[in-house]
């Protein structure tokens, strides 16, 4: 082992080069999907299509954001999924079983989120289970909560909800769909978070070593309660525009955003220097994953053999992206 | 701070001895005490054809869990990374539906209906292996990606649509007998003879589980960690394809969304067999053993009417029960 | 193995072994002979050569020149697998055993026996259990589990599954009985009592030098890469001679000057502490301005005290007071609001965040300081460092660049940088200079008594006894868990220090040293 020669400094040049061809890959994947789509749909580059794209991603953006989160500090979380729900449950139940005016609807919401993370960091802090083993729990437990409260999965409907409430995914702000504000307004305060603030710095330090980030006097447990639960409340928020825009809650959606979020942070991470999830990286994966939903849509393909593309798409983008890390690292 | 590799000092004082036993054996006592309340509460529960409709129940339960404890013993089971397999279950319904759709529409052979069944969970074995020994993924997202990816192209081939078998090999597994033993629960014994000679009596299956119990051991002692970690996995992927067989005889035919119960049922198999094991590690009878337990639970409840959502959510908490336990474990150990 | 009465042929014969790794010249010119049945010892200090010259036997490393010849055949290049074949066993220092395997599984892991109906395991059982009794004379359940057994039991599975084949010639012991108690290591030792009466020869590689004189034939003594000397017999009077052997070297100027310190606030205070495991009922004070040294070799409960010190484990008895006050450490970060904090020895791993720069790590314990709203001030992140890499002389001067990027001496400046800069009070050294090279040594030495000289209380543990003598005002000697000696500064020589940590009495035994009896040639109370 070259233990003795670490730590003096000697990058090859072409090496150089390499890894930054390969940080790179995935914007030129994104670019060649973009070609592919705008040669076989006309349809596709038109500016209204390209607002769906962005308004159809702010969902996923907002559970791939808590993902980040959670996986910049060396964990995981299976159970945004079931935040997700939660978080449109709650808000649609807070409305329709107890007249909740839609401020306080929103904040149920928000708390249906904030339950998941407690239990996650209980597990996770606490107990000291393996974060994807705890999260996994989570996962079970939440969709059969979903399932008993919704009397064995049926809909929750609410067609009738308030405007203000339904403001929130269909109206708009000087000509900006307001989800795409509070996507917009979420993924900046992520940004500012991770990239700028001191909470930033330690949560990349525990990620990256935890044990030097606890030697350095890091009280790591207590960061990661926070995260969990920050994590946690975020999937909720986008589960509470997803009932906003659909006012229905179809328990068990969220689980279709969960590896989607996964792949997006991966696929991240392998843009930046040292392969740490980022925000900017997991919007652009954010918008990869869109951007390929939306195609394949207008090409007008079945939808199960659009699901099974997606779920072959994203095997492909977690194994390149896996791929370009090390090779970025080994260069 | 001393390495995580040496092994900790023994001698255990008096009352963490309680705490021990209730930890390693302690998701054993709750599911015992949950089949006592069932027997006490229904009067047919502990009948004979309750018992045989549970046995032949978990037999694609047990079949799919050997397949997760192959793969578990690899990885180790108290590591941060640590092996799983949770496509099993997906591969599975894959290798139904294929079966179903060869057999109905195709109006194949069963002998080339399985074939093709077989080699499909295999290929899904394959790629799982190369996902994690070849490309680096993790177990988890390996087997995540895979079995998103599994579900997507089953429903393609069935249009998310039920297929009916009436084949005849079919039907002689779904209602046929010998000895009195439903035909399905053979499946299940001798897969479970045939997994447990090859996991826990041959040298293959002491090394993979040197592999999984400490990496570094087994590579001093000349053991290569990649292959029998590779070979797990595909062995998961043969597990499937025999699991398909169960799963069509049971749904006579193929049905969607089946493997959506089947990974909870299988991870509570799996992990609960660990509780039955001396050493309290998973097994490939401890998994049949927590098959049968777990098809008890599932038909107990349902015959002293608990609703459906309310049965997934007890084993929501059963399996954070057991996953709890085994953390606590490897924390004390 | 026949041999004649008077001239047998060696069973292990290695001349003139050189091998030089960047920046070190290992072994230079080195030879070791090993005959046939005997137990030969091999000594030395950390850095002399020992674990190189084993490692090239095992064909770790490719010798720069030299010959090995192993029972007559020369090797080329010895690889592992010849030199297996050749019949050289190795017991490592760690176990490499599988904690959930039965002790059959274990003696034949690797080495499984089968038969048409798969494992053979019942013939695995009868012959590991027979081997252990007969070979090893050692009664063990061959289906008890590894990690219900006691250390020592641990060892002599090792040691089974090493020989249980039969074809060992020469066993390597690597430092056998770190790990040990004292009444345990009577059992290793008759473990290989009964091998050398079946004619296999033993190489003891160890530090405990009462061990050595009790259980060796011959000697060799290793020092800066080269055997220096060989004992044809070796007994209790030995000692002396073999740490001649061992230390005869000049010590430069590497330390600074220290004037007498005495008279400042205790600043860090043990009573009775106890980790529960390897260490207890330790009496301990460190004093403010002062540089206490801790010796002990591995094993004897150094490094468990300075993880509890530091907060990285709990003490299971006694008090810890800082500052005067009894405190309880749940974490390195309760330690550090008391102002304690810990240089580890681990640099690469617990140290620093190597994929972070030179600036994040220097400021982050102390984010607070140069952040405004919870938002970093780059500028201000940027001035602070480099404020304190400057004090203290990192090269090169670039804020930006990755720890990982800067040589081991640089980074240990880095750790102390971050220290500087959260102002503490007590600072734990743990290994501070291995890896580091001669140059920056010094210069570490140096800041160490600048900061002992405004005020900081300083505790150093370390292997490397010429490091304590020459830094130290005062060196507390742990000896398997317990204190046995406190030296002050100029009261003892080298040899006397090596001689204190190695439990080496003029003729008394490991066991009453182990005890806690007084040693001869300390000049400090024992508190």
């Amino acid at each position: 082992m070259s233990s003795a020669n670490v730590g003096i400094g000697q990058r090859p040049s072409v090496g150089r080069l390499g890894r930054l061809l390969a940080r790179f890959a995935f914007i030129g994947a994104f670019a060649i999907l973009i070609a592919i789509f705008a040669f076989a749909s006309p349809n596709f580059l038109t500016p209204g299509n390209l607002s769906n794209v962005v308004e159809g991603s702010v969902v996923l953006l907002l559970v791939a954001l808590a993902m980040t989160l959670v996986v910049a500090s060396g964990g995981i979380d299976l159970s945004v999924a079931v935040a997700l729900d939660f978080g449109a449950w709650f808000s649609l139940a807070a409305m329709l079983n107890f007249d909740a005016p839609w401020p306080l609807a929103i904040l149920a919401g928000l708390a249906g989120g904030a339950v998941v993370g407690s239990l996650n960091s209980f597990l996770i802090v606490r107990l000291g289970v393996t974060p994807f083993l705890a999260t996994l729990g989570t996962l079970f437990i939440g969709r059969s909560v979903q399932q008993i409260g919704t009397g064995g999965g049926g809909n929750v409907n609410f067609r009738a909800a308030p405007d203000d409430f339904r403001w929130f995914a269909q109206g708009e702000v000087f000509g900006i769909p307001v989800d795409v504000l509070v996507g917009a307004v979420v993924l900046v305060i992520y940004f500012i978070i991770l990239e700028r603030s001191v909470y930033g710095v330690r949560i990349h330090a525990m990620g990256m070593q935890d044990a030097a980030a606890r030697v350095a006097g890091l009280r790591t447990n207590r960061y990661r309660v926070a995260v969990y639960v920050a994590a946690g409340i975020t999937a909720a928020v986008g589960g509470v525009l997803l009932s906003a825009g659909l006012r229905i809650f179809t328990p068990l959606a969220g689980f279709a955003y969960l590896l989607n979020a996964i792949a997006a942070v991966f696929i991240g991470a392998s843009m930046h220097p040292r392969q740490r999830p980022n925000v900017p990286g997991t919007l652009v994966g954010v918008l990869f994953l869109g951007v390929l939903a939306n195609g394949l849509d207008l090409i007008g393909l079945d939808f199960n053999l659009k699901a099974a593309l997606q779920g072959i798409v994203l095997v492909i983008a977690l194994a390149s992206a896996a791929v370009v890390s090390r090779l970025s690292r080994e260069a | 701070m001393t390495s995580a590799a040496t092994i900790p000092d023994s001698a255990p004082r008096p009352w963490a001895r309680v705490r021990q036993f209730l930890i390693r054996r302690g998701p054993l006592l709750v599911f015992a005490l949950l089949l006592a309340y069932l027997a006490w509460q229904s009067p047919v529960f502990l009948g004979a054809w309750n018992i045989q409709a549970s046995l032949t129940q978990a037999a694609p339960i047990a079949i799919c869990a050997f397949g997760l404890v192959a793969v578990v013993m690899g990885g180790g089971d108290d590591v941060v990374a640590g092996g799983i397999d949770l496509s099993v279950p997906a591969g599975a319904a894959l290798a139904t539906a294929i079966l179903s759709d060869q057999l109905t529409n195709a109006g194949a052979s069963f002998g080339w209906a399985m074939l093709l069944a077989a080699g499909a969970a295999l290929t899904v074995g394959v790629v799982n292996a190369i996902l994690v020994t070849r490309i680096g993924l993790t177990s988890l997202l390996a087997t995540l990606a895979t079995l998103t990816s599994v579900v997507g192209i089953t429903r393609v081939l069935t249009s998310n649509r039920r297929i009916n078998v009436d084949d005849p090999v079919v039907l002689m597994v779904r209602d046929g007998q010998v000895l009195g033993i439903p035909n399905s629960v053979w499946l299940m014994l001798v897969a479970g003879a045939a997994f447990t000679f090859l996991m826990h009596q041959t040298a293959f299956g002491m090394r993979v589980q040197a592999v999984g119990g400490n990496r570094e051991a087994a590579t001093t002692s000349g053991i290569r960690p990649r292959p029998h970690i590779a070979m797990t996995f595909i062995i998961a992927g043969a597990a499937a394809a025999v699991a398909s067989l169960a799963l069509v005889a049971r749904g006579s035919g193929s049905s969607p969304g089946v493997e959506d119960l089947l990974v909870v049922d299988m991870l509570l198999a799996g992990f609960l067999g660990a509780a039955f094991s001396p050493r309290n590690v998973v097994t490939i009878p401890g998994a049949m053993l927590g098959a049968i337990f777990v098809a008890l639970l599932s038909n107990g409840l349902i015959l002293i009417q608990v609703d459906n959502s309310w049965i997934l959510g007890l084993k929501g908490v059963l399996i954070l029960i057991v996953v709890s336990a085994a953390a606590l474990q490897s924390r004390t150990r | 193995m026949p041999a004649t009465a008077s001239q047998p042929d060696p069973v292990l014969q290695m001349t003139g072994i050189s091998k030089s790794f960047p920046g070190v010249r290992a072994l230079d010119d080195a030879s070791l002979e090993v005959l046939p049945g005997e137990v030969h010892g091999l000594v030395g200090e950390n850095g002399a050569g020992k674990s190189t010259i084993i490692k090239v036997l095992a064909g770790v490393h490719v010798p720069d020149a030299g010959r090995v010849t192993i029972n007559g055949q020369q090797l080329a290049e010895p690889t592992p697998h010849a030199v297996h074949e050749l019949g050289v066993r190795f017991i490592h220092q760690e176990l490499h055993l599988v904690p959930r395997f039965t002790v059959a599984e274990s003696v034949f892991m690797g080495n499984e026996q089968t038969g048409v109906l798969g494992l053979r395991r019942r013939e695995m059982r009868r012959r590991a259990e027979r081997f252990l009794a007969d070979q090893l004379g050692a009664e063990l359940d061959p289906g008890t589990l590894i990690r219900d057994l006691g250390p020592a039991e641990r060892k002599l599975v090792q040691i089974a599954r090493a020989l249980v084949d039969e074809g060992g010639r020469l066993v390597v012991f690597d430092e056998p009985t770190a790990p040990l108690a004292a009444q345990e290591i009577g059992r290793v030792f008759a473990a290989i009592q009964r091998l050398r009466e079946q004619g296999v020869a033993c190489l003891y590689v160890s530090h405990y030098l009462a061990e050595i004189a009790e259980l060796c034939d011959r000697v060799t003594v290793f020092r800066n890469g080269r055997d220096v000397g060989r004992l044809d017999s070796v007994d209790a009077s030995s000692h002396g001679e073999l740490i001649r052997l061992m230390v005869g070297r000049e010590l430069g100027q590497m330390f600074p000057e220290r004037t007498a310190r005495s008279g400042g606030a205790v600043a860090v205070a043990t009573k009775a502490l106890g980790d529960g495991a390897r260490f207890s009922d330790l009496h301990m004070e460190v004093h403010e301005g002062e540089i206490l040294g801790i010796a002990g070799l591995p094993g004897s409960g150094r490094e468990e005290l300075v993880d509890v010190l530091s907060g990285r484990r709990r003490a299971r008895s006694g008090t810890l007071e800082l500052g005067g006050r009894a405190v309880r450490l749940g974490s390195p970060a309760d330690a550090l609001a008391h102002g304690l904090a810990l240089v580890p020895r681990d640099r690469r791993e617990d140290g620093l965040v190597l994929d972070m720069t030179a600036t994040a790590n220097t400021n982050l314990s102390t984010l607070d300081r140069v952040s405004k709203y919870g938002l970093v001030l780059r500028r201000r992140a940027r001035e602070r460092a480099t404020q304190m890499t400057q004090r203290l002389d990192v090269r090169p001067p670039e804020p930006d660049r990755i720890a990982r990027l800067f040589s081991g001496g640089n980074q240990q400046k880095l750790v102390l940088a971050r220290w500087l800069a959260a102002d503490a009070r007590v600072l734990v050294f743990d290994e501070p200079t291995v890896g580091v090279d001669v140059g920056a040594r010094a210069e570490i030495y140096r800041l160490m008594s600048e900061l002992a000289d405004h005020g900081t209380a300083i505790l150093v543990s370390s292997n490397d006894l010429e490091e304590l003598l020459g830094v130290c005002d005062r060196v507390v000697v742990l000896l398997r868990g317990t204190v046995t000696a406190v030296v002050e500064h100029g009261a003892c020589d080298l040899a006397g220090l090596v001689a204190l940590t190695t439990g080496a009495t003029t003729g008394g035994d490991p066991l009453a040293v182990a005890t806690g009896r007084s040693v001869a040639g300390t000049d400090g109370d024992g508190s």
